[in-house]
């Protein structure tokens, strides 16, 4: 589980969060969502222990998988040697990885479906496939909670699909606490089951399933944009919500 | 899927252990092969099958008498100077390749703390008091040693030091060292004390003993296997603050202890050979380019090759001409333009990829 | 602060008041500081000549009386010497200076061209022994002129200027005899007979090692005392060929330099009779 708990953070006398509480119990999957400069990436680096908090508390695990949005590039190792460095708590200052960490490891790329990058130099993989790797390291910590910065910001909407499924696919066994951030609300209603809306004007923040939080109302107001959610059919006849904005002043139909 | 990914990637996996192995190999035979061949060299003439079977000698019965020339001078003019020639070069691109790594930036070299520069004020106020033997080399160390935590004293703000702060703060330390070391220069005595602090400084093995090798060797070994064993710890610390963090580093304070091994290892190499440039620099980096950059392989590599090189270097100061050429003179001469073809290599394969 | 030297020999029993002439009138470099200087309202003040104009300009600049001078040569030293007994009002004085060193030196070559070149020992003169070893090549040192004067043959001759050097290459040179700088007030004999290496050459073998005297000056460099330098040197290099009564000359040279009665203990200082009277050849030295 992680979370925050009335936690503020003030950059001089800007409040840049305030009075914040949510939680992820095991099993969960939250999205922060909101456009730049609400706080998000703060609220991920105070949940993370990044950022010092002026009030409340951090309730976190002692290690977190974290998800960077790029990750270090400028050392050249493979991308096994970054992954087992997931394994790095558990060996404290001195400690070596040893074969049963490189064989966690391997297991953690598949898992996030980077096996066939194991031998390949981290900083010769592309954006998208830097982020299976970091995400198969976040894995290898064993941590029960993964952090993602940003995941699909950086990807064009082939590969948004994919990191979904694959968010999707961590979901499914309900051993983890997810937690990402995100500009799009889809990919809250596709991959989240709760949704923590960065409201804008000093309101505080919502908080709540994406069921409730989703809705045009206030996408409209945390946006500044006319949102409409549709419901779409599936292939086996379920029904999916997406949101759509209605740019130019046009309200969608 | 993952039967066949386990199947692509073993050769894989086989071919990068094989080509590390194969390059380690190469290294340790290049230093093999200078040690002895160094401790065959020099000014007086020993027959090399002479001076083979002296080295032999001296490890099989190292407590016997030594009475003729030959091997004296082998036994203890060379062989220590050689010794602590590995021992500073393997020390000096240790130091370097683990700072480069701490630092994220290739271009650092363990000047950059002060350690060199705090080093030489406390040896240039020690000749200059007309300190001798042990105590100078102790009062070069404990300056060092000052000038580091006098960096983290002023690099630390707000409980934490940023790693630019920590280099600029360096840099003001080197400075007002050096500015110091001037004065000293300036007020020492221009007959006695005066050459020697400026000889000094250039950096040598000239005046090895095994006495001065011993007096060295416990802080270059000692600071050298301490940083060796982090060497997997090293790969995090390279990482962005961040995720170095999210991986459990507490990288404030590790960063710290490397900087304070470091002190150990340059500190202790100062006292007894001066200042010398270019090894933590050149070394640290043409291991990279031959096993990359994991600090588990990069550690080793960057040992044995600045091992070596001090060694071939100082081979040439002292046996090129009758006269000693100062180490600075050699190691700048042969590494700025190594470094500056490794640096071309390194952005033309960049750029190429 | 700054003193000339760690060590100011029997300058400063002659005259004590030598001990507290100025030193910080320059800095390392020579470059004077003009105000330093000035406030000691020197009548004239004399500079290295040949380094420059830039050290010489702020003393001339201020008004002051500059004499330049030339160093390194027995001829630019009887120069020099010349041209300050002029300056100093007392032309009269250098004449007999100047004969005597005419005189030494001439006799010295009379008796030497006999030696023949077989005859010569190997010398190798220490510029500075303790922080690192540094010795002189031929071209340009006056201490090797005067080895070779004496009869004595440079062992360094093929360095060009003063150089560092390490111990093998002395092992290599195996110096009959070595004579050690009056520099570095530390260094004395023993430095070679305890070094592993230094102890098994032939000069240290036959103990033929000397340290440089320290009388008004040192004798290693060209000084008013040269002379009494030279007769040293060779009477230990060829003992068999000079024998100087060196205690009679010494007395006679302080007496006309100084104006002062040197004693017999003043002399045992000088020549360090303590430290080096195991030396070969250096019991002829001892007072009568």
């Amino acid at each position: 589980m992680i979370g925050l708990e009335g936690a503020t953070v003030r950059f001089g006398s800007r409040i840049i969060i305030e009075a914040l509480s949510f939680s992820v119990p095991v099993g969960r999957t939250l999205a922060i969502l909101g456009p730049n400069g609400r706080g998000k990436t703060t609220t991920l680096k105070a949940m993370l222990g990044f950022q010092q908090l002026d009030a409340g508390r951090r309730v976190a695990p002692d290690i977190v998988g974290y998800v960077p949005q790029t990750g270090t590039s400028n050392q050249r190792y493979r991308a096994l040697d970054v992954v087992v460095m997931g394994r790095a708590a558990h060996l404290g200052i001195f400690g070596q990885p040893g074969p049963e960490d490189f064989r966690i490891a391997r297991s953690a790329l598949e898992r996030a479906g980077a096996a066939r990058f194991t031998d390949h130099y981290f900083d010769r993989l592309s954006g998208g496939e830097r982020q299976l790797v970091l995400l198969a390291r976040a894995i290898a910590t064993g941590s029960q909670v993964l952090v993602l910065d940003e995941p699909a910001a950086a990807l064009d909407l082939h590969n948004q699909e994919r990191l979904l499924t694959l968010l999707n696919t961590l979901r499914h066994p309900r051993d983890k606490a997810i937690v990402f951030t995100t500009h799009d609300p889809n990919h809250a209603l596709s991959s989240a089951d709760d949704a923590l809306l960065m409201m804008p004007d000093g309101q505080p923040p919502l908080f709540g399933p994406v069921a409730e939080t989703i809705t045009p109302e206030h996408l409209e107001s945390l946006y500044g944009v006319p949102m409409r959610v549709v419901e779409l059919a599936g292939p086996s006849g379920e029904t999916h919500r997406a949101v759509l904005p209605a740019f130019a002043g046009i309200r969608a139909a | 899927m993952a039967a066949l990914t386990e199947d692509e990637a073993a050769p894989m996996v086989r071919s990068h252990l094989a080509r590390q192995a194969l390059v380690f190999a190469a290294l340790l035979a290049l230093f093999a092969v200078a040690f002895v061949v160094s401790l065959c060299v020099g000014r007086f003439s020993v027959p090399a099958s002479r001076a083979l079977e002296l080295i032999w000698l001296g490890v099989t019965d190292p407590w016997r008498e030594l009475t003729t020339i030959e091997e004296r001078i082998v036994l203890l003019v060379r062989a220590p100077r050689v010794v602590l020639a590995a021992l500073a070069g393997a020390g000096l691109a240790l130091s370097g390749a683990a700072l480069q790594g701490v630092f994220r930036n290739p271009l650092v070299s363990p000047d950059i703390l002060g350690i060199s520069q705090g080093a030489a004020f406390g040896g240039a106020l020690g000749i200059m008091l007309g300190i001798w033997g042990f105590p100078l080399i102790a009062m070069v160390f404990i300056s060092g040693m000052a000038a580091v935590i006098l960096v983290g004293l002023i690099a630390r703000v707000n409980g934490r030091s940023e790693t630019i702060t920590v280099i600029l703060s360096g840099l003001v330390v080197s400075s007002m060292f050096s500015a110091v070391v001037s004065l000293l220069q300036f007020v020492a005595d221009p007959n006695t004390s005066l050459p020697a602090i400026v000889y000094w400084l250039m950096g040598s093995f000239a005046t090895a003993t095994w006495e001065r090798t011993l007096i060295a060797a416990p802080g270059l070994i000692i600071g050298g296997v301490l940083l060796w064993m982090l060497r997997f710890r090293l790969n995090i610390l390279s990482l962005d603050e961040a995720e170095a963090q999210s991986l459990g580093a507490r990288t404030n304070r590790e960063r710290w202890l490397v900087f304070g091994l470091i002190a150990v290892i340059v500190g202790s190499q100062v006292a007894v050979s001066g200042i010398i440039g270019w090894i933590g620099i050149v070394i640290p980096h043409a291991s990279r380019l031959l096993v990359g950059h994991d600090h588990r392989a990069l550690l080793p590599a960057s040992v044995v090759l600045g091992a070596g090189f001090m060694v071939i270097i100082d081979t040439l100061a002292r046996t090129a001409t009758a006269a000693e050429i100062p180490l600075g003179v050699i190691t700048a001469l042969v590494g700025a333009p190594i470094f500056a073809m490794l640096l071309r290599n390194h952005y033309r394969e960049r750029n190429g990829s | 602060m700054r003193r000339p030297s760690d060590q100011v020999g029997i300058l400063s029993k002659i005259f004590p008041e030598t001990k507290d002439i100025p030193s910080d009138v320059t800095a390392p470099n020579f470059v004077p500081n003009i105000e330093a200087l000035t406030a000691t309202n020197p009548d004239l003040v004399i500079q290295w000549g040949g380094r420059g104009n830039d050290i010489v300009a702020p003393i001339t600049n201020a008004g002051l009386n500059a004499m330049l001078i030339l160093y390194g040569t027995e001829q630019l030293t009887r120069d020099y010497m010349t041209m300050t007994s002029k300056a100093i009002g007392k032309p009269e004085r250098i004449k007999e200076l100047v004969e005597w060193r005419d005189r030494v030196q001439k006799d010295i070559e009379a008796k030497a061209k006999a030696i023949p070149q077989d005859k010569k020992p190997t010398t190798l003169y220490i510029a500075r022994a303790l922080t690192e070893i540094a010795t002189t090549g031929t071209k340009g040192s006056y201490n090797a002129w005067y080895m070779e004067l004496v009869g004595g043959r440079n062992a360094s001759a093929e360095l060009n200027g003063t150089v560092t050097i390490n111990k093998e290459q002395i092992a290599q040179w195996d110096p009959e005899i070595i004579f050690l700088n009056a520099f570095e007030a530390r260094l004395n004999v023993d430095w070679v007979y305890n070094d592993p290496i230094l102890s098994l050459t032939k000069a240290a073998r036959n103990k033929r090692v000397y340290k440089m005297p320290l009388g008004g000056y040192r004798w290693d460099p060209p000084n008013q005392e040269s002379p009494l330098a030279w007769m040293w040197t060779a009477n230990v290099t060829q003992p068999d060929v000079f024998k100087y009564d060196l205690r009679a000359e010494m007395k006679t040279a302080y007496k006309t330099l100084y104006n002062y009665d040197i004693t017999d203990a003043d002399i045992d200082g000088i020549l360090w009779m303590k430290e080096q009277s195991g030396s070969a050849n250096y019991a002829q030295f001892k007072a009568k």
